[in-house]
């Protein structure tokens, strides 16, 4: 039987227009594929007893391409709408994932919430990168750190993610940074 | 059984025609199940075309012979999802079918991979050796 790769997976996330299928783009060997999930596929497994009504339709779209890293392993980047009313599928993203890159637009930094607070609370080591828009770096990232509450323990970086090596650069950063939390490098050191 | 011609049946729905079949169409799909098969399928779970169903599969449904086609070529389920245009939850159960049925073959992703330090380094040397 002929072999079939092992898939492992890096999620992107940030708010719309932040540069997440650019960056998805930029790196992966296909073009970056398009689909869609429905929140009725998922309606049965939800336990919390807050979210959204059953009846809901919506759909949301799901932007992913891949690298190969090599014969026996291939690396998918998921890039999502960091939503919180698509928390259901961000189960799915997010389970088994290496790690994950929030994509800040200094503009519009609250659009990076809902991802940062889900990471959070899933336990998945992220790095946040702001995008340079212009190439330009509109704030301090010491301010961008304070605006999105993130500790010192959180990996702040600065990429262009139209720009292929700065994309890996930011992959690379992310899977650093995993290795780095599991390790206990960070530990659960109480406060900050 | 899973795969059976009747899911080429006539639209359950026909009687209320309207601008929603988008929405009718996943459950028409899936014999009217909501949930997967296995419902902990995974999106990048990889799907391959075993011999059995590269050889045999006249009796499939259209969307079950599309992925049979389409998995000569490995692919992820979400990959599936794209091309098919179908919806996530749809392209698991049906892979999930042909699973049952031998016509494809699933290799999920290792358990715990997210904490597997091996792998992550093995990653980090591919995506180091992209120019």
């Amino acid at each position: 039987m002929r072999r079939t790769p092992t898939p492992v997976k890096i999620v992107i996330a940030g708010g719309f227009g932040v540069g997440k299928t650019t960056a998805v783009g930029a790196i992966s060997e296909m073009k970056p594929l398009r689909t869609e999930a429905a929140m009725t596929t998922a309606g049965a497994e939800v336990d919390k007893s807050n979210l959204t009504p059953a009846k809901t339709t919506t759909t949301v779209a799901l932007d992913f391409g891949c690298i190969t890293i090599d014969d026996e392993v291939k690396l998918y980047l998921f890039g999502t709408p960091g939503q919180d009313r698509f928390g259901f599928m961000w189960r799915d993203i997010v389970h088994g994932a290496l790690g994950a890159l929030v994509i800040v637009d200094t503009r519009r930094i609250d659009d990076c919430y809902p991802a940062v607070d889900y990471f959070e609370k899933a336990d998945l080591p992220f790095v946040v990168a702001v995008n340079l828009f212009d190439g330009v770096l509109s704030h301090h990232m010491e301010d961008v750190r304070w605006a999105l509450a993130v500790g010192q323990h959180v990996p702040l970086i600065t990429f262009d993610a139209r720009d292929k090596l700065s994309v890996r650069d930011a992959l690379l950063a992310v899977l650093h940074n995993t290795i780095r939390v599991q390790s206990g490098a960070v530990g659960a050191a109480p406060g900050n | 059984m899973p795969g059976s011609s009747d899911m080429n049946g006539p639209l359950p729905t026909s009687g209320e025609p309207g601008p929603d079949m988008s929405r009718v169409r996943p459950y028409l799909l899936t014999s009217g199940r909501a949930q997967p098969v296995d419902e902990s399928l995974e999106i990048e779970a990889q799907v391959a075309t075993s011999t059995q169903g590269a050889t045999s599969p006249s009796d499939l449904t259209f969307e079950h012979r599309d992925i049979v086609e389409l998995c000569r070529t490995t692919m992820s389920v979400v990959e599936i999802a794209a091309l098919l245009r179908l919806h996530i939850g749809v392209a698991r159960v049906l892979v999930a079918d042909l699973a049952a049925l031998g016509y494809v073959v699933v290799r999920r992703p290792a358990a715990a991979l997210g904490q597997d330090l091996g792998m992550i380094e093995r990653v980090i040397r591919g995506l180091e050796s992209i120019r």
